[in-house]
């Protein structure tokens, strides 16, 4: 700002700039300037959330937690997305509009490990519309899997001993 | 299946029944076997179908510090405080999921709950899970990773990193991998 404002006066000066158009363009730059700092000043505010986009979930054997959460639960396996080594599977509204996944992969060793969190999640809820008591457990008692279930409430471990629960809109919403 | 065949070619063999008749008999019994099968197969059709995730239960040393940067950076309100956690609703209370037509699906919301809480009875006899979720994704309005690469930093969080085209990657501040994408980051997508 200085050597623009040093510039200026040089050509005040030699008279290549007049005295009212000096005071406009300082007032200019001043104003600009203003501006910029106000822009800095500004705290950056958080994210409009949408919602959850996917769970990633690893396991000993992604194959067999691909099939559990498509059989069980209704995921759909989404074509072209199965390597061999994790499997994208789909639920809710369609992909791009608001739909959710969960990429089950088999966990190996990354190359650039993390260090450990502090914190972990320790059980993912699903919702399930229409619910029903007894759909619901007839559901996961055909699965073969452990489960422990109340009225529009159930909690059941998957292959791999992961807690998931079930509920409806009475049991679980956050102002509950 | 068997034993019946058994019995069958006893008969059979001691002229109860005619060749013909064992034939039948036979066939009968096979195609019903091969029937019920079929029935067992199109039983592990799923009588379920989850419409959205509800919670995810996230523990941690601090969940009070825990809700406030998820607050913070997800303009999430907390709602329901209890001794031990707290909930953060991504909507209000009369508003429905993004895409999400029935009425009987709540906005998901994320739970920040104490780690050092008092253990559920209910789950005592629980074995410990072999499973791990590794990372959770969001997916927020008007995502550009530019700009929102500038805004996170800009807000104090660490550990900012590409994740591939549509995405980025961060650390909560209990070192938790947490992702943020827009609605170009899907199923279709991703991977």
């Amino acid at each position: 700002m200085e050597r623009f404002i040093a510039d200026l006066v040089k050509q005040y000066e030699s008279g290549a700039l007049d005295r009212r158009e000096f005071c406009k363009t300082v007032a200019l730059a001043a104003t600009v300037y203003a501006a910029g700092d106000a822009a800095k000043a500004q705290a950056p505010r958080g994210f409009k959330m949408l919602g959850i986009n996917h769970i990633s979930y690893a396991c000993p054997d992604y194959a067999k937690a691909r099939d559990f959460y498509a059989s069980v639960l209704g995921m759909d396996k989404t074509p072209g997305k199965d390597n061999g080594q994790r499997a994208n599977l789909a639920f809710g509204p369609e992909p791009g509009k608001g739909g959710q996944f969960v990429v089950a992969r088999t966990q190996r060793a990354a190359a650039n490990p993390r260090p450990p969190a502090q914190s972990f999640v320790d059980h993912v809820c699903y919702t399930i519309s229409n619910w029903s008591d007894e759909r619901v457990t007839a559901g996961l008692k055909a699965s073969g899997r452990p489960y422990t279930a109340r009225p529009g409430n159930v909690n059941v471990l998957d292959p791999f001993n992961y807690p998931v629960q079930l509920a409806n809109i009475e049991e679980e919403t956050a102002w509950k | 299946m068997e034993g019946y065949v058994a019995t069958k070619l006893d008969d059979f063999d001691r002229g109860r029944i005619s060749r013909r008749r064992l034939i039948e008999a036979l066939t009968f019994a096979a195609t019903s076997v091969a029937a019920t099968g079929s029935a067992k197969a199109q039983t592990a059709t799923p009588s379920l179908k989850v419409a959205l995730v509800n919670h995810i239960s996230y523990s941690c040393p601090n969940f009070k510090q825990a809700a406030d940067w998820y607050s913070k950076v997800f303009n999430l309100d907390q709602v329901n405080p209890k001794a031990t956690e707290v909930s953060l609703p991504f909507g209000k209370m009369d508003e429905q999921p993004m895409g999400i037509s029935a009425k009987d699906v709540p906005v998901s919301f994320i739970i920040a709950r104490a780690s050092d809480r008092p253990a559920n009875p209910r789950n005592a006899s629980r074995p410990n899970p072999e499973a791990v979720i590794e990372h959770v994704g969001y997916t927020v309005a008007d995502f550009n990773r530019e700009r929102a690469k500038a805004d996170l930093i800009a807000m104090g969080v660490k550990n900012v990193r590409d994740g591939g085209l549509y995405s980025l990657h961060l650390d909560d501040p209990f070192g938790y991998d947490v992702q943020i994408s827009g609605l170009e980051n899907n199923a279709l997508t991703d991977g």
